[in-house]
């Protein structure tokens, strides 16, 4: 299989495009809210949510790939960045809790879904590198 | 688990690639299971002892 797999297809399209409606909400979303008339606190928080749909989406687009892989080793390849990404998030996030229980830092754990995205591709390549 | 995939597909001069293709997988699962990294499912040595006319045990062997 030297072309690429339908369902790396499937996933390329659907990650494009959350990445896209993220990037026009986020921009339109936050210039409404810098605007000389910003929205009220109901239409703040619908905003908000539309900001986020995006990104849950990005995490079905990941799922739905370990789902839609017909590669049972590849399957078995993103399971494990799955999890190792998954205990890296919670090490960061456990730390960085502790970092502001002590007042070392002033707030807690934040960004939790980015900080999962960035380990779950740092994963990526821990798991792929000798596999 | 050792097997003799290597062997069976120098006999026949596949590439990795071309058994890859044989059996819908990636070619890196190809490679996985040659040395020994990954153990194929059931389904998936059933597919490899059809496509080489063999049973599993002739492929596949006990360590």
């Amino acid at each position: 299989m030297s072309k690429m797999p339908v369902y790396m297809k499937r996933y390329s399209i659907r990650l494009a495009i959350f990445m896209s409606l993220y990037t026009a909400t986020l921009i339109g979303g936050l210039s409404w809210m810098n605007s000389a008339n910003p929205p009220g606190e109901a239409v703040a928080v619908l905003l908000a949510i539309l900001t986020a749909l995006p990104i849950l989406g990005v995490f079905w687009a990941i799922f739905r790939l370990l789902v839609e892989m017909d590669d049972e080793y590849q399957r078995l390849l993103m399971a494990k960045q799955i999890i190792v990404g998954t205990a890296m998030t919670l090490a960061i996030v456990t730390v960085w809790q502790f970092l502001n229980v002590y007042d070392v830092l002033a707030q807690g754990p934040q960004w939790i879904g980015a900080i999962w995205l960035a380990m779950f591709g740092i994963a990526g390549g821990l798991v792929r590198w000798k596999a | 688990m050792k097997n003799r995939l290597k062997v069976l597909r120098a006999e026949r001069d596949w590439s990795q690639a071309d058994l890859a293709d044989r059996l819908e997988v990636s070619r890196q699962s190809v490679n996985a299971i040659e040395t020994g990294k990954y153990d194929p499912s059931l389904p998936l040595a059933f597919r490899i002892a059809d496509l080489f006319a063999m049973p599993i045990e002739a492929i596949f062997l006990r360590d």
